[in-house]
């Protein structure tokens, strides 16, 4: 297909669209095989090696790979937990036709008014009080709280679009209502849960401030992104290694991203259409 | 329709994972479990991963466990943020027994808070107390007399001066005052090098601006500017007035208002500017290449300055030991702890393999680190001023390096630096 000169416009702007974005990330990657004063005497030349000191220097020194566990940990056992909450509730919500469902919807809906840092305090009082504060416990069971609002939110939508006639078809054939939620409507929401998934994970995962005053630098339960900044130091940080020891943490998001994009990719084009 | 996973097979797989999951989120590897375990001596500290002195700190640490086989110890490392996670845990009685970390900005308040406890008495009932140097133990005491931690790292903050670049330039000699410094930066920028570099943006660049006002101030009238925030005095003037006349002499590397340490040092390692205001552990990093031409010395004084010499800092509240509440309870562990990083062996470690300046008294120099052994050396050649860090407030110490990357703005004028640092102490 021969492309004419209306379509150079929207070329260039693909093309500067898509610099913008590699450069960072060659910036970035480069980056983790370089000294400091390579960074920033050449910072966008080639490295004069490709070793991977730097990559073992910091995951020896900030002892990533059991943060790394421990982060898969409470991000894993987190999704699975606001799953098993989230999609039981948005089924309900979507399927109730009453004021009461209305008025829970809204509900959830208002948990997107509260601050992050508003709700840091009374947090720690709780797991203090609990007894759970330093353990990994409080995280997998206050992550699911804090996504329930959005991934709720996400899934009544999803659900929605079922028509009544698969569900009633269903019941026709002796399905339970178990049976309906886990043969008709999980399989066509799946584009939606794997929405709530790959966003949720990306939060879990990346999550600092509560994972640092909760969990706490215990080196046996602390997360990669608690870890990480362990490689700073107010006197001299060597970016080179903090930079590898970046892309290290990354990896899963990008292994996790990779798998999950074609379905949220999906999920966005049906709402387009939908739309 | 029948489903191939029930419901209750659901609920069995959901009990099985909370059931496999739950013991390794909390039970067995809880902090819980490790500070209130009586056995389990549990540091805090900035030591660890790639702080300098961190591999030194690790070794020894492994061999006082060798020595002390039915003492575990555990090690719990934060960087900038350990002032925050000590006292979220300290608010949840699950603090850390022992606390490695400086007298800065929150740690000042926290004998005043019981936060952490009067180290005094245990220094004398351990006989420690004459392994500290008096002007260390001076500065950790607080104005009631507590002794707010056992001293251990202290810093010389010299100026470093990197004689090939300066010779480059056609600069003879080191300056010592301050015309001399503005000719050597007019000659450096005209060979393209950058001359002063510093963290405008950070505390190196509060650190250098606190040094240059105190080239008009004595110890006392310093201390009392820092303390109050009354910036209004002759020699306060004076000094910001000294500050402004070199920085827009150009003394200063572009754009110093927006550089940090790691920038500052980075700068002067690869030898794109001449001169940098370091401390120890940042010149224990300079590369070998680099130091064999370096020389420290002093900041050059102005016209009718208040000291004899060139000025440097010399701190000793780096890094202290402080000992928590929780800590008082297993005191017997701590004791052992602070017996054997107080050893003579122990110190000479940290001064031999990593090159720090001890707050203790030892005969060991530095002799893999050249600079730093070289400002060990300095003693009289120059004058020393303070380091505010001790007497400025708390909630003034944010808004203080807010004001100082102003400050190394250029066309920020004298009467603004002023009202700039007067305004970090109202807001505090």
């Amino acid at each position: 297909m021969k492309l004419g000169k209306r379509w150079l416009p929207a070329h260039l702007l693909v093309w500067t669209y898509a610099v913008l974005l590699v450069v960072p990330l060659y910036y970035f990657i480069v980056s983790a095989f370089k000294t400091n004063d390579e960074i920033f005497g050449r910072p966008f030349a080639l490295p004069s090696s490709f070793s991977f000191g730097n990559f073992s220097t910091a995951f020896s020194s900030a002892d990533l790979g059991l943060a790394v566990g421990n982060s898969a940990l409470v991000t894993v056992v987190s999704l699975v937990l606001t799953l098993l909450l989230a999609v039981p509730a948005a089924f309900a919500l979507a399927r109730s036709t009453g004021r009461t469902a209305v008025v829970i919807e809204k509900v959830f809906s208002l948990g997107f008014l509260i601050p992050t840092f508003a709700a840091l305090f009374p947090t720690f009082l709780l797991a203090a009080a609990t007894g759970l504060f330093h353990t990994r416990t409080f995280m997998v069971l206050f992550l699911p709280a804090t996504a329930m609002p959005l991934s709720v939110v996400i899934l009544v939508q999803f659900m929605r679009t079922v028509p009544r006639e698969m569900e009633e078809a269903a019941r026709m054939d002796g399905a339970s209502t178990y049976a309906v939620l886990r043969h008709v409507y999980t399989p066509m929401c799946l584009p939606g849960i794997a929405t709530v998934l790959l966003l949720n994970f990306l939060t879990f995962w990346n999550e600092y401030l509560y994972s640092l005053v909760i969990i706490g630098p215990d080196p046996s339960q602390r997360t990669v992104q608690v870890a990480l900044p362990t490689l700073k130091s107010i006197t001299g940080t060597d970016y080179g290694v903090l930079t590898a020891g970046t892309v290290l943490t990354l990896v899963p998001v990008w292994v996790v991203y990779t798998v999950l994009q074609k379905r949220m990719q999906q999920a966005l084009v049906s709402g387009a259409v939908k739309l | 329709m029948r489903s191939s996973l029930t419901r209750r097979g659901l609920l069995a797989a959901g009990s099985g994972l909370a059931a496999a999951a739950l013991p390794a989120l909390s039970g067995c590897s809880s902090l819980a479990a490790a500070d209130s375990d009586p056995d389990t001596l549990v540091v805090h500290t900035q030591l660890g991963t790639t702080a300098p002195g961190s591999p030194t700190y690790l070794a020894a640490l492994d061999r006082f466990r060798k020595e002390n086989p039915g003492l575990k110890v555990k090690n719990l490392i934060n960087g900038d943020d350990l002032g925050q996670v000590y006292e979220t845990s300290r608010l949840a009685r699950k603090e850390a027994d022992v606390v490695m970390v400086n007298l800065y900005d929150k740690t000042l308040a926290w004998t005043d808070v019981d936060a952490t406890v009067d180290v005094g008495p245990y220094l004398d009932r351990w006989g420690l107390r004459d392994r500290v140097l008096p002007t260390a133990l001076q500065a950790w005491t607080d104005a009631r007399g507590r002794v707010r931690a056992f001293p251990y790292f202290a810093t010389n903050w010299p100026v470093a001066y990197n004689r090939a670049l300066l010779d480059r330039a056609g600069v003879d000699a080191v300056p010592t005052t301050g015309d001399q410094l503005i000719a050597a930066a007019r000659k450096l920028r005209a060979k393209g090098i950058a001359p002063v570099t510093v963290g405008g943006n950070d505390w190196t660049g509060q650190k250098l601006l606190a040094q240059i006002i105190q080239t008009y101030l004595t110890a006392d009238e310093a201390r009392h500017a820092y303390s109050t925030g009354d910036f209004g005095g002759r020699g306060v003037r004076d000094g910001i007035d000294y500050f402004v006349a070199l920085r827009d002499a150009g003394v200063f590397a572009d754009k110093a208002q927006g550089l940090t340490s790691d920038l500052m040092t980075t700068q002067f390692n690869t030898q794109t500017a001449a001169i940098q205001s370091a401390m120890s552990s940042a010149l224990a990093k300079v590369p070998e290449e680099v130091a064999r031409h370096t020389e420290v010395g002093g900041w050059p004084l102005g016209p009718g300055a208040a000291h004899e010499r060139p000025t440097i800092i010399r701190a000793f509240t780096l890094i202290g030991f402080w000992i928590s509440p929780n800590g008082v309870r297993k005191i017997e562990h701590v004791e052992k702890f602070l017996r054997f990083m107080y050893r003579p062996d122990t110190v000479s470690r940290f001064i031999r393999e990593s090159g720090r300046d001890m707050a203790l008294r030892t005969d060991t120099v530095s002799t893999d680190f050249p600079l730093v052994a070289a400002a060990q050396r300095l003693g009289g050649d120059v004058s020393q001023v303070l380091l505010p860090d001790v007497y400025v407030p708390p909630a003034a110490t944010q808004p203080l390096i807010t004001a100082t990357s102003t400050s190394f703005t250029r066309g920020t004028g004298a009467a603004k630096v002023r009202a700039l640092l007067e305004a970090a102490y109202r807001s505090a």
